[in-house]
């Protein structure tokens, strides 16, 4: 099952291999389009969601090529379902293979989730039983998917709200299993570890510990809201629409600590604040990059 | 055995119970936490109706809207994972949709709505060189024969409502109180540069500009425009499609004698 | 081909037409009628997000839903304040309404 990969192979370069600034970056919203091409935001790269670009023309092409030209690019997949139970689907990894052909991004993410059934797309990021069977299925989807698109992808930990009573290893065990036999990357959202941790009543701490951190690629940093279940514990919602919480500031100098500078993402997709406050928020991780050791010379061994 | 059917079946009716195999640390009912993915579903594809379709939220209200959207969206979930593709048929579920049948003219608010969201996205095309059409007029017998490829961008509406005027009134360029929604209006909707248009017009400019889409001559389009509508100007209709670079090809029909 | 009203349409007529097209578009749009012509619509925005919606407690748990007498919406937006069948539209033709993104 096993695929050799050029961006694993001993004997590529690894400076040759595209990578994200060890900066701190922001999603782009059509919202900010004129205003990041006016003002040249000091961000160090940013991030799109591939669906959005996955239409033929107009002004959605039009300021992603102008602003690529200006900034690093991370295109994050929110629609390839890479847990789903049946085949990846082979259009839309090609519709993907053509986007990053031509934006020519530094990074490529997708989350370890699924989201579509038969022809159905629902739009969520669902939960996965994490068991053998799982663990074969995601491997080869993350194969599949590195094989078409000739290149490491970042593979997401989710934000999850309840667990499965079939699952058979921890989270983070299974997500070193899937980066082992893969040699995909980690992209470590900072924030749905610890929305996991709450909601699952895990040790946020040696949650992170347990993940595979040498294969951090790239960190996303955002907000959630409160809730109860039905017994009034607390539950978090991942709504990425709040500013980043000061636990999961805490959670993400910490990871800084064990792993150095890592490329940093402020993600933002509910209540757009304006662009300067996004800026300002960027800002905040920059500073606590810069006061972190260099980066590793390499994301995995 | 797929557990993922189950689990999609209990997203999308709300009268199911959570799907079996779930649980909470705590021992609490899994239902409340099932809620969180139920919500989402609902909720996201819910916004993603009422980002498309802001006018007939205006008309209608918030809360109809949601309720009526969320109708549709348990119906017809997408089946694009583009959700720039989503609400293709929501048009046509509103026209049938019983409780909105006090407004006959909020469907086609929503298909007028419906082609700006196509002209925005709709592949690129560079509009005609601008001396193309005044090196046709060296020869002024073949002008008939001429055929024009529009824009992908370009859409066209033809209502029994005043679908331009409603959708005017809701982007401050009308008073609302002014709009009599029962007067027939033709839109056009196109894409000029980066800007979506859409343009208020007459039956004939319609007529003409759908019978250039279905690849009719100019002599031919002319001629149907002219019959239906006398006031049809041919040169000011096209000075319009000319001016927003909807016409991206002229060519001559081969296949018909010039007249 | 038929006569009658393909013979109105003379290719000098169409000649005429295209010329004055021409010249209606090749020639600059006043600030005046620029101005009369754009509005403000609303921006598009990219709906494929990664984000978790509002909590538990919101649409995805309600059961209301069209079952013919369980429904109690009624239309309470601006529809109620357009103008009766009878009044005059106010609306000319061929004017534009632009979107314009904000930014």
């Amino acid at each position: 099952m096993m695929i050799a990969l050029p961006v694993h192979d001993a004997n590529s370069a690894p400076a040759s291999r595209p990578r994200l600034p060890e900066r701190a970056g922001i999603g782009l919203r059509s919202q900010h389009y004129q205003q990041v091409l006016d003002a040249n935001p000091a961000v160090g790269f940013f991030e799109v969601h591939a669906e959005n670009y996955l239409v033929a023309g107009g002004p959605f092409h039009h300021y992603l090529g102008l602003i690529r030209e200006r900034y690093p690019l991370s295109i994050h997949g929110v629609g390839l379902s890479i847990g789903a139970q049946q085949p990846l689907d082979t259009e839309h990894l090609q519709r993907l293979a053509v986007l990053l052909e031509r934006y020519q991004p530094q990074a490529f993410s997708e989350h370890l989730a699924w989201s579509s059934h038969g022809e159905l797309f629902l739009n969520d990021l669902l939960p996965l039983a994490y068991d053998s069977a799982t663990l074969e299925r995601v491997c080869e989807h993350v194969d599949q998917v590195q094989t078409r698109l000739q290149r490491q992808m970042l593979l997401e930990n989710p934000a999850t709200y309840l667990e499965f009573t079939g699952s058979t290893m921890d989270e983070a065990a299974f997500i070193g299993e899937v980066v082992r036999r893969t040699g995909c990357g980690l992209l470590l959202d900072v924030n749905n570890a610890y929305v996991s941790s709450v909601n699952q009543h895990w040790d946020a701490q040696a949650y992170l510990h347990a993940l595979p951190l040498a294969a951090v690629g790239e960190i996303h940093l955002a907000g959630f809201a409160e809730d109860r279940d039905a017994a009034g514990a607390r539950l978090l919602i991942d709504n990425h629409g709040a500013p980043v919480d000061e636990a999961v500031w805490r959670l993400y100098a910490e990871v800084l600590q064990l792993i150095g500078a890592t490329p940093t993402l402020l993600e933002r997709d509910n209540h757009i604040p304006p662009l300067d406050l996004l800026v300002q928020e960027a800002q905040r991780a920059q500073r606590l990059l810069d006061a972190s050791r260099p980066a590793r010379q390499q994301a995995s061994a | 055995m797929n557990s993922q059917e189950d689990f999609v079946a209990a997203l999308l009716d709300p009268q199911r119970d959570c799907p079996p195999q779930l649980k909470a640390w705590n021992g609490s009912d899994p239902a409340a936490r099932f809620a969180v993915y139920r919500n989402n579903v609902l909720s996201s594809l819910v916004d993603a109706l009422a980002v498309s379709f802001p006018v007939v939220q205006q008309l209608v209200g918030e809360e109809f809207f949601r309720a009526m959207a969320a109708v549709h969206v348990r119906q017809s979930p997408p089946r694009s994972r583009i959700l720039a593709d989503y609400g293709a048929g929501f048009p046509g579920f509103v026209e049938g949709f019983p409780p909105a049948a006090s407004l006959p003219y909020l469907a086609d608010v929503a298909r007028l709505e419906w082609l700006r969201i196509r002209a925005y996205h709709a592949a690129d095309a560079a509009p005609l060189a601008s001396d193309a059409l005044a090196a046709a007029l060296v020869a002024p017998e073949t002008l008939g024969a001429l055929l024009f490829q529009l824009h992908p961008a370009l859409g066209l509406l033809d209502s029994a409502f005043a679908v331009v005027s409603l959708w005017a009134a809701h982007q401050g360029a009308l008073a609302i109180a002014g709009v009599d929604p029962y007067q027939a209006q033709c839109a056009l909707v196109l894409r000029n540069g980066l800007e979506v248009e859409v343009l208020g017009i007459r039956p004939g400019d319609a007529r003409f500009i759908q019978a250039l889409q279905q690849g009719l001559t100019l002599g031919r389009a002319t001629q149907q425009a002219s019959a239906l509508d006398a006031g049809f100007e041919l040169g000011a209709c096209l000075a319009h499609l000319l001016r927003a670079g909807a016409i991206t090809h002229l060519a001559y029909d081969s296949e018909r004698p010039l007249p | 081909m038929k006569n009658t009203a393909s013979q109105a349409i003379s290719a000098a007529g169409l000649a005429l037409a295209l010329g004055a097209a021409l010249a209606i578009s090749s020639a600059p749009l006043t600030a005046h009628a620029a101005d009369n012509e754009k509005c403000f619509g609303v921006a598009m925005k990219g709906k494929n997000d990664c984000a978790a919606g509002p909590g538990t407690t919101c649409a995805g748990t309600s059961k209301v839903d069209y079952q013919g007498n369980a429904w109690k919406f009624v239309p309470q937006g601006t529809c109620a304040q357009t103008a009766s069948p009878t009044s005059p539209s106010g609306f000319g033709q061929l004017e534009a309404f632009k979107e314009v993104k904000k930014s």
